[in-house]
């Protein structure tokens, strides 16, 4: 019933033997409670005096408190245990996240991610308190109170331990059920479910073709049909649950006839049937709370898969090296490089390059030519099939260099803006700036205006949730971030330019040509103007570099890159 | 108590309590009942059993409560059964009507809401919030007001007996169902403000840092952020404990609570039913029993009244949209059928949005005439985006107008939609069926002529591919068609609707150029004829248009034909050199 894995958790022999301790001292405490209670009724009611029973109720309070004393503890032990497991996973996935990077976000998505490590990790921390809780008691108590009652009268234990396999048996017959059937109906479930916030979101376009007032009826009417199905799958979705009611609390009422009758006939005395009838529910009572919190636990375990999975990616296991500064005579040479996303399905195809010095390769191509993962590769988040890497003359077979990543300068197309002050995230990679570097930097990116604009300057926040920035404005940022940092020597494009407009555009080219001085530069772009600019130019199509050379050469022979030339003049 | 301040002033639940009373009232009757028969059963059993140790000379005597047994036994799971179903029934009749109403309100300025909140899913997070308000009900409000009338219950039936004792109980239950509840809003009210507080500042922190996570890598200042986030997460995870370990003492004492009530009725049932095997004291076994069952209809209601600090968020959320939702458009039934050809003209149009005085576009003065091809270029944040929605007539002019064949646009109505269609960034794919899509365009068109815009569109090829053609289900936001293919069924859609004038703001900039040119040949070819208003920031597909504008900073900047301007215009053609590459920057 706990899943083999959770075994591994560090401390958790300790935790399951306090637990088990725990459980027996509340059983014992359970057929106590219920001992003193019925010998305090059972002396009243044979004509006792009521002064005479305080020490019963006395013992009978004091079993009480025990047991939910030793909830209580049990309760906060776990508490701390499950949030501290909690906490060292959330660890763990947190540094997984920003060591492996983009790979594990893009296939996981943005949201999902920050939900698993938020929300994923909150629903770990309940299962791995209800799981350890319920199992240990389910394990124990019933069987000591079975024994107590077996102790009283043979037959009514046998009844009652007869009847457990059968309440298991229908449960578990009636989940199926259930589920099959909402498996069947899941698909319209679904779409009827979405449908309402799918209505809000395209309420422009209703809107836009006239039709958002009438669509209203259709809202009703659906949520009507949802409210239909629910009801029809509750219905048998809840089966289980009133399988389990309905087998106890029959079991319960079957006890007390049989105690009656039997106590007619003159077979037992009042006492042990009366601690019998006290004792039923509480043989019951833990299968009751295990199945009511069984599908909390449900969640708990699928996010604990999801995050074990990517818990468990590898990282790659790739030697380090020493790589120097970039500089003047630096090389790198890459050949016979081969990606692909899914098998069988090759993005990159052998592709062959050698650069030297401060250059400014240019890599030209429409979209899904690979250009994009080309400068995947080379800031090394993804890693290549296989290659020959040289950084002058070291060999490696992939970009995930420590010593290489941190020349790098990533400008996408879309850089991101921490949410904070424009100064924070012009610094982002020169955390120690000085003011005066990073006005010279607000200056030479041109975001003199935006600053004089905001109301408190540099210390104005940005970002999300604060003051919005258009994508020229994000572009000068990362500009600003590049010039801040002279360490770094090598500068990664991926498509700078391609959303803004053609204005802002060559506003931004300006800009950006000085700082390309004295960088290796690998510039990935569909917009042909910029190769004016670069020293050597691949031409890609379709994961392969179809031609290379100066915009010179590849104008003259008349191939690859004049037919794209052509393509994109057309109009 | 927040809670109650905004139950006072909500215009969202409380109007629908009313309406479905009947089976409001039924819900209700089946929670009691459910825990009635769970009581009675142990009563009854208590009372059999002492009766019976009595050995009462004929079996006949026992019958009643042996069949009673039987029946309280077999009620409480039925009873639980159908409250529960009825429960849902109830709360789901009244999503029905809190999502029309939300719908309403939303729909009143549906072209601006997505500016309005400019972050999130706003409207994910409304639709959730009616899912919160379906959980107060079946969590929080009908489990307390079943105790309650289980504590009325109680106590009328204890005061048969005695006055006092009921009294006593009165005050013992009290203590369960409003001290402990109250306690428990009161006590952790702060900390779970707090805690959500923290919870939030996670959440955006790590979404912000995860979008960023490439710059976290390249700078190798990871670490940093690790250890920023573990200090927030400490914060939470103090406030947390806090709360649960203030839940847990409560829990605590709310049992303990439950053993006074049992001694106490131990107590006065000791005095109440003196006997000697049997006789009045086959009472006493019953009486006890009696309140172990009922202890499950107590114990969570004081962890259900901590939720409503939970759902605050969301009551406080709509009723404050129904309060902020600006005035409909006036009603259109008094404008008549206009006729073709379809004139748009636009005389000294100012726009500043009312909270701010800037001048989003100055001074604007332009005709559109029938069958005219005009694009419309500018930076972004030049105003163009907001002509659009001035000629639409979604905005009003701060001063000008804009009248369509002499009628002020805005006086139209909803009817605009019939003279104006527009396709824009990013349309909008509604998660149903391709052919639900399309006729949206025209509710009543027929099969053929749905094949035969997507053929005009291009798409023919692509759905007929599909394993069910037209009635294949669009996926959550359309995500299964590519950019150039979503603006296809866009397209699809206005042709179906067949407006004499199109807007197209700002359609492909999204794309790559090849799908691109593509598009906007498509695009031209179809709507030919049509009167078409392109606001784009390309020169990409301009040479096809009759004639081209610039806005800047609000103001009208160049106008003219695209081969007057390529041959006549600096600017112009300083734009087309870079565009096609022979620009060099000196």
């Amino acid at each position: 019933m706990i899943d083999k894995k959770l075994m591994l958790l560090p401390g958790i022999k300790k935790i399951l033997l306090i637990l088990t301790g725990l459980a027996l001292m509340q059983a014992v405490a359970i057929v106590g409670q219920a001992c003193f209670l019925s010998t305090a009724i059972v002396n009243l009611w044979s004509g006792n005096g009521l002064v005479s029973q305080f020490k019963w109720i006395l013992l009978f309070f004091l079993c009480y408190a025990i047991r939910h004393l030793v909830n209580f503890y049990r309760e906060e032990l776990l508490d701390k245990y499950a949030a501290e497991q909690a906490g060292n996973i959330r660890g763990k996935l947190l540094k997984k996240i920003f060591y492996l990077g983009p790979i594990v976000i893009q296939s996981n998505g943005t949201g999902n991610t920050t939900t698993m490590a938020l929300e994923g990790i909150d629903q770990v921390e309940d299962y791995l308190h209800l799981i350890f809780a319920k199992v240990t008691t389910l394990m124990i108590v019933p069987w000591v109170v079975l024994v107590a009652i077996f102790y009283f009268d043979w037959e009514s234990a046998a009844f009652l331990l007869g009847i457990f396999p059968v309440i298991i048996i229908f449960m578990i017959v009636l989940g199926y059920a259930a589920q099959s059937r909402a498996d069947r109906q899941y698909a319209s479930y679904q779409m009827l479910s979405n449908h309402f916030v799918d209505s809000l979101r395209g309420i422009d376009t209703l809107k836009y073709f006239g039709l958002s007032k009438r669509y209203a009826n259709s809202i009703f009417k659906t949520s009507e049909k949802f409210r239909k199905a629910t009801l029809n799958t509750l219905k048998i979705a809840i089966l289980s649950t009133f399988a389990l009611d309905f087998f106890t609390t029959l079991s319960i009422a079957v006890v007390a006839v049989f105690l009656g009758l039997r106590l007619i006939d003159g077979h037992m005395v009042l006492y042990p049937a009366l601690t019998i009838l006290i004792l039923s529910p509480e043989y019951f009572l833990p299968i009751r709370d295990f199945s009511s919190d069984y599908h909390a636990t449900l969640n708990g375990k699928n996010a604990l898969g999801a995050i074990n999975k990517i818990l468990d990616v590898l990282e790659p296991t790739i030697l380090p090296l020493s790589i120097d500064k970039w500089n003047n005579s630096s090389r790198l040479k890459f050949s016979n490089l081969n990606f692909s996303y899914a098998e069988n399905k090759p993005a990159l195809k052998k592709i062959n390059l050698a650069v030297s010095g401060y250059k400014k390769v240019g890599i030209i191509g429409l979209s899904g030519s690979g250009k994009s993962t080309l400068i995947n590769i080379l800031s090394g988040f993804l890693d290549p099939n296989e290659a020959v890497i040289r950084f002058n003359d070291e060999e490696t077979t992939s970009f995930a260099q420590k010593d290489w990543q941190k020349q790098l300068i990533y400008i996408p197309q879309n850089p991101y803006i921490f949410k904070g002050t424009l100064r924070d995230n012009v610094v982002f990679y020169q955390p120690e700036a000085t003011m005066e570097q990073v006005k010279q930097a607000v200056e030479v990116v041109g975001l003199n205006e935006l600053v004089s604009e905001l109301p408190m300057g540099l210390d104005t926040q940005i970002g999300e949730g604060a003051r919005a920035l258009s994508g020229g404005q994000a572009q000068r940022i990362a500009l600003a971030r590049a010039f801040l940092d002279k360490q770094r020597k090598v500068l990664l494009f991926d498509e700078p330019t391609a959303h803004l407009d053609i204005e802002t555009e060559v506003e931004l080219k300006e800009r950006m040509l000085p700082l390309m001085e004295n960088h290796l530069v690998f510039f990935a772009t569909h917009r042909l103007h910029w190769m004016k600019e670069m020293d050597l130019i691949l031409v890609m199509d379709k994961g392969e570099v179809v031609e290379s050379g100066t915009l010179d050469e590849l104008r003259q022979s008349d191939g690859a890159f004049a037919e794209l030339t052509r393509s994109l003049r057309r109009r | 108590m927040k809670i109650f301040k905004l139950f006072k002033k909500d215009t969202w639940i409380r109007p629908f309590l009313g309406k479905y009373r009947k089976s409001l009232f039924f819900a209700l009757t089946l929670g009691f009942m459910t825990f009635f028969c769970g009581g009675a059963l142990m009563f009854n059993s208590g009372f059999l059993i002492s009766k019976s140790a009595a050995h009462p000379e004929n079996i006949l005597l026992v019958y009643v409560p042996i069949v009673l047994t039987r029946a309280f036994g077999i009620g409480r799971p039925v009873f639980r059964y159908l409250e529960r179903l009825t429960s849902h029934n109830w709360v789901l009749k009244l999503t029905s009507e809190l999502r029309l109403k939300l719908y309403r309100v939303l729909e009143k300025d549906a072209v601006f809401f997505k500016n309005k909140y400019q972050t999130g899913d706003i409207l994910g997070l409304l639709s959730e919030d009616i899912d919160h308000i379906q959980n107060l009900y079946l969590r929080t409000v009908f489990p307390t007001v079943i105790a309650w009338i289980l504590t009325v219950f109680i106590v009328i039936a204890l005061g048969i007996f005695s006055l006092w004792f009921a009294l006593v109980m009165l005050l013992l239950l009290c203590v369960q169902v409003i001290l402990f509840p109250l306690m428990a809003i009161l006590v952790n009210g702060a900390r779970q403000e707090k805690q959500k507080m923290l919870k939030n500042e996670l959440y955006t922190e790590l979404t912000d840092n995860i979008l960023g996570v490439s710059d976290w890598i390249f700078s190798q200042r990871g670490k940093e952020y690790l250890e920023f986030h573990k200090e927030i997460e400490d914060k939470l995870h103090h406030v947390t404990r806090a709360i649960k370990k203030s839940n847990h003492y409560r829990n605590t004492g709310v049992q303990l609570m439950f053993g006074v009530i049992a001694i106490a009725l131990l107590l006065w049932s000791g005095m109440q039913f003196p006997g000697n095997h049997g006789g009045a004291a086959n009472w006493i076994a019953a009486f006890v029993l009696v309140i172990f069952p009922l202890i499950d209809a107590f114990a969570p209601l004081n962890d259900a009244a901590q939720e409503t600090n939970i759902y605050q968020d969301s009551l406080k959320r709509l009723n404050g949209l129904s309060n902020e939702s600006s005035d409909e458009r006036k009603p259109s039934e008094s404008i008549k059928q206009l006729n073709a050809p379809f004139v748009l003209t636009v005389n000294n149009l100012s726009y500043h949005y009312p909270d701010d005085n800037k001048q989003v576009l100055n001074d604007l003065t332009l005709s559109v005439g029938s069958g005219q091809k005009l694009a419309i270029l500018g930076r972004s944040g030049s105003g163009k985006t907001t002509l659009a929605k001035l000629l639409r007539g979604d905005l009003e002019p701060s001063v000008g107008s804009l009248k369509l064949n002499g009628i002020d646009v805005s006086d139209l109505g909803e009817s605009v939609s019939d003279y104006i269609g527009v396709i824009h960034q990013a349309p909008y794919l509604f998660n149903t069926t391709i052919s639900n899509n399309l006729r949206i365009g025209n509710e009543d068109a027929t099969t053929a002529s749905l094949w035969q815009v997507l053929e005009r569109v291009g798409l023919k090829n692509l759905v007929t591919s599909l394993p069910e053609g037209l009635e294949t289900v669009v996926d959550e936001a359309g995500l299964r068609f590519s950019g150039g293919e979503r603006h296809r069924l866009a397209l699809a859609r206005i042709l179906l609707k067949n407006t004499p004038i199109v807007i197209l703001d700002e359609p492909t900039v999204s794309l790559d150029p090849l799908t691109e040119q593509d598009l906007i040949e498509t695009f031209m070819k179809q709507l030919e004829g049509k009167t078409i208003i392109w606001i784009t920031h390309h020169l990409q597909g301009l040479s096809m248009m009759d004639k081209v504008i610039f806005i800047e900073d609000g103001k009208l900047k160049i106008e003219g034909s695209p081969d007057e301007l390529a041959s006549s215009n600096e600017h112009y053609k300083k734009l087309l050199a870079i565009d096609h590459g022979d620009y060099v920057v000196e």
